[in-house]
C-alpha cells in the first residue's frame, strides 16, 4: 500500500464517478469530507436492506452540516462510514485527501482518535469516570502525555461551562450536563471533524438548543467541520446547510436561508 | 485546492491508560471481583491442600484426588469465563466508546486480560496459603508438631510455584475468550442508542 494512493486527490477520486449535487465545484472547494457513491447493503437473511445507496456529498471545511432525514433513512450508516467505523459496500470516502477504505486498524483508530470527534445521542460517557478522566481518555489514547492532558481537558470543561464539575461521574450530572462533557471530549483531540448523532434527541428543547448553541460556537472558534444529524426541524437553524435523507439517499440539500421558508411552510400545515 | 497538512499516524498502545481502565472496573464491580477471586481461591487453595496433604500412599485413592483437583480446577476456569464475560457483555457500549476515541484492538484486549491476571494473582495468592495452611494444620493435629521436622522446604517452594502459575494460567484462560471477543467489538454499536 503506497502513500500515493491514500492521499488521492479530488480530481481523481472524481474521475469516473458520477456528479454529485455539488457538481464541478466538487474539485475546487476546500472540502473536509467527501463521499462518492457509497452504498452499504446489510444482509438480513435473504432480504438485503439498502442503508445507503449511490451516496455523494462533499462537506466543505468548517461548515455546520445537518442531515435530517426519520430514523432508518441512512443517517447512522452514513455516520458510521464518514468516521470509518463500517465499511462501504461500494464507492468512498475520503477525509481530507485520504481514503479512508485503504487504512489498516490501527490508522484507523488514530483516525477515530485525532481527526474526528463523536457525540453520541446516548451521551456515552464512562460511566466509572469523572468528567475530567472522561475528556482525558482520548488525549491519552492519542499519545499526549498524561499532565498535559489534564490542563487540556481543564480547560475545555471550562469552555464547555463545567468548570466547577471536572470531578463529577456521569451520574451526577444532567442529561445536558453530560452532553457537554461528550462535546468537551470531541473537542478534545483538536479534530478536523465533529460527527453528532441526534445530539439533542434526548435532550428538552431549550437544553437541546444550548447543545446546538454551544456545538456552533466551538465550530465557529475551533473551525471544526460540524456534521449533526436530528429529526427535529428546530435545530436547524444553526446548521450552514441541510441535508435531506430518506431511504438511503439524498433527497435533497439546501442551503440555511433557502430552508428557513420550508420551515414555515412545515410550521403552517 | 487546500492541502491538509497531516498525514495518518499510527497510535501505541498507553500501558498505564490500561492498567487505569482494568482497575477502575475492577472497583466498580467490586462485590463479583471478590466473588471471582474466592473461586480461584478454592481451587488453588484445593489443589496446593492436595499436593501437600499427608498421603496414605494408596494409589488408586491418589488417582481420584488427582481426578479431583482437575474438576475443581475446570469448574473455576468455567467461573471465570463466565465472570469475564458478564463484565464485558455489561461494558458492551463502553468498549465501543472507547474505540470511537481512539482504543485500539489490543488495548481492550489488554485490559481485559490484565483485569483477570489481577484477580487470578490474588485468588492464587490467598489460595496457596490458605491450602498450604489447611494440609499443615491437619498434619499437626494428626501427626503432632514433629511433623514439621520432616517437612522439605525445596518440594514445597516448589509445589506452591507450581499451583500459583496454574491458578493464573487457568484465570488467564478463562478470561482470554471474553477479552477476544471484547477486543472485537464493533465500535458503531457505541452510535446506536440503546443497548
Amino acid at each position: 500500500m503506497s502513500t500515493d494512493t491514500r492521499h488521492a486527490t479530488p480530481d481523481t477520486a472524481a474521475a469516473g464517478g458520477s456528479i454529485d449535487w455539488f457538481g464541478h465545484l466538487a474539485d475546487q472547494v476546500d472540502f473536509t469530507v467527501m463521499t462518492k457513491n457509497v452504498c452499504k447493503i446489510y444482509h438480513m437473511g435473504d432480504e438485503d436492506i439498502h442503508a445507503l445507496r449511490d451516496v455523494s456529498v462533499t462537506i466543505r471545511t468548517g461548515e455546520y452540516i445537518s442531515i435530517m432525514g426519520p430514523s432508518g433513512s441512512g443517517k447512522t450508516t452514513l455516520f458510521n462510514a464518514i468516521g470509518g467505523l463500517m465499511k462501504p459496500t461500494s464507492g468512498s470516502v475520503f477525509i481530507d485527501e485520504i481514503d479512508v477504505a485503504q487504512l489498516d486498524a490501527n490508522e484507523l483508530a488514530w483516525l477515530r482518535c485525532r481527526k474526528i470527534g463523536y457525540i453520541f445521542q446516548s451521551y456515552n460517557i464512562v460511566k466509572v469516570m469523572t468528567a475530567l478522566e472522561n475528556v482525558t481518555l482520548p488525549m491519552l489514547f492519542g499519545g499526549v502525555p498524561p499532565d498535559e492532558a489534564q490542563d487540556r481537558a481543564v480547560a475545555i470543561l471550562g469552555r464547555v461551562g463545567l468548570g466547577d464539575r471536572i470531578l463529577h461521574t456521569p451520574k451526577e450530572l444532567s442529561g445536558g450536563q453530560q452532553q457537554r462533557v461528550a462535546i468537551a471530549r470531541a473537542f478534545a483531540n483538536k479534530p478536523a471533524i465533529i460527527l453528532a448523532d441526534e445530539p439533542t434527541a434526548n435532550l428538552d428543547l431549550h437544553t437541546g438548543e444550548e447543545i446546538n448553541q454551544l456545538m456552533k460556537d466551538m465550530n465557529r472558534e475551533e473551525g471544526v467541520t460540524v456534521i449533526c444529524s436530528t429529526h427535529d426541524h428546530r435545530m436547524l437553524d444553526m446548521s450552514d446547510r441541510i441535508v435531506w435523507m430518506r431511504d438511503g439517499r439524498v433527497e435533497k440539500i439546501a442551503d440555511r436561508s433557502d430552508v428557513e421558508i420550508e420551515i414555515d411552510t412545515i410550521e403552517e400545515k | 485546492m487546500g492541502a491538509k497538512e497531516w498525514k495518518i499516524g499510527k497510535l501505541e498502545l498507553r500501558l498505564d491508560v490500561v492498567w487505569s481502565i482494568a482497575v477502575n472496573s475492577l472497583k466498580l464491580r467490586f462485590t463479583r471481583s471478590v466473588l471471582t477471586v474466592l473461586t480461584i481461591t478454592t481451587s488453588t487453595a484445593f489443589m496446593m491442600y492436595l499436593l501437600t496433604m499427608a498421603r496414605t500412599g494408596d494409589e488408586t485413592e491418589t488417582q481420584s484426588w488427582y481426578l479431583m483437583m482437575i474438576l475443581a480446577l475446570v469448574v473455576s476456569a468455567a467461573g471465570v469465563l463466565n465472570t469475564m464475560l458478564m463484565s464485558v457483555t455489561q461494558r458492551y457500549r463502553e468498549i465501543g466508546t472507547m474505540k470511537c476515541l481512539g482504543a485500539l484492538d489490543s488495548f481492550v484486549l489488554l485490559s481485559v486480560l490484565l483485569e483477570a491476571a489481577i484477580l487470578g494473582l490474588l485468588g492464587a495468592m490467598i489460595g496457596v496459603v490458605a491450602g498450604l495452611l489447611i494440609s499443615v494444620l491437619l498434619a499437626i493435629a494428626d501427626f503432632g508438631p514433629h511433623f514439621l521436622s520432616h517437612l522439605e522446604l525445596g518440594g514445597v517452594i516448589f509445589k506452591i510455584l507450581v499451583v500459583f502459575l496454574v491458578g493464573m494460567a487457568l484465570t488467564t484462560f478463562g478470561a482470554s475468550v471474553p477479552a477476544w471477543i471484547a477486543s472485537k467489538m464493533p465500535p458503531m454499536d457505541a452510535m446506536r442508542g440503546e443497548k
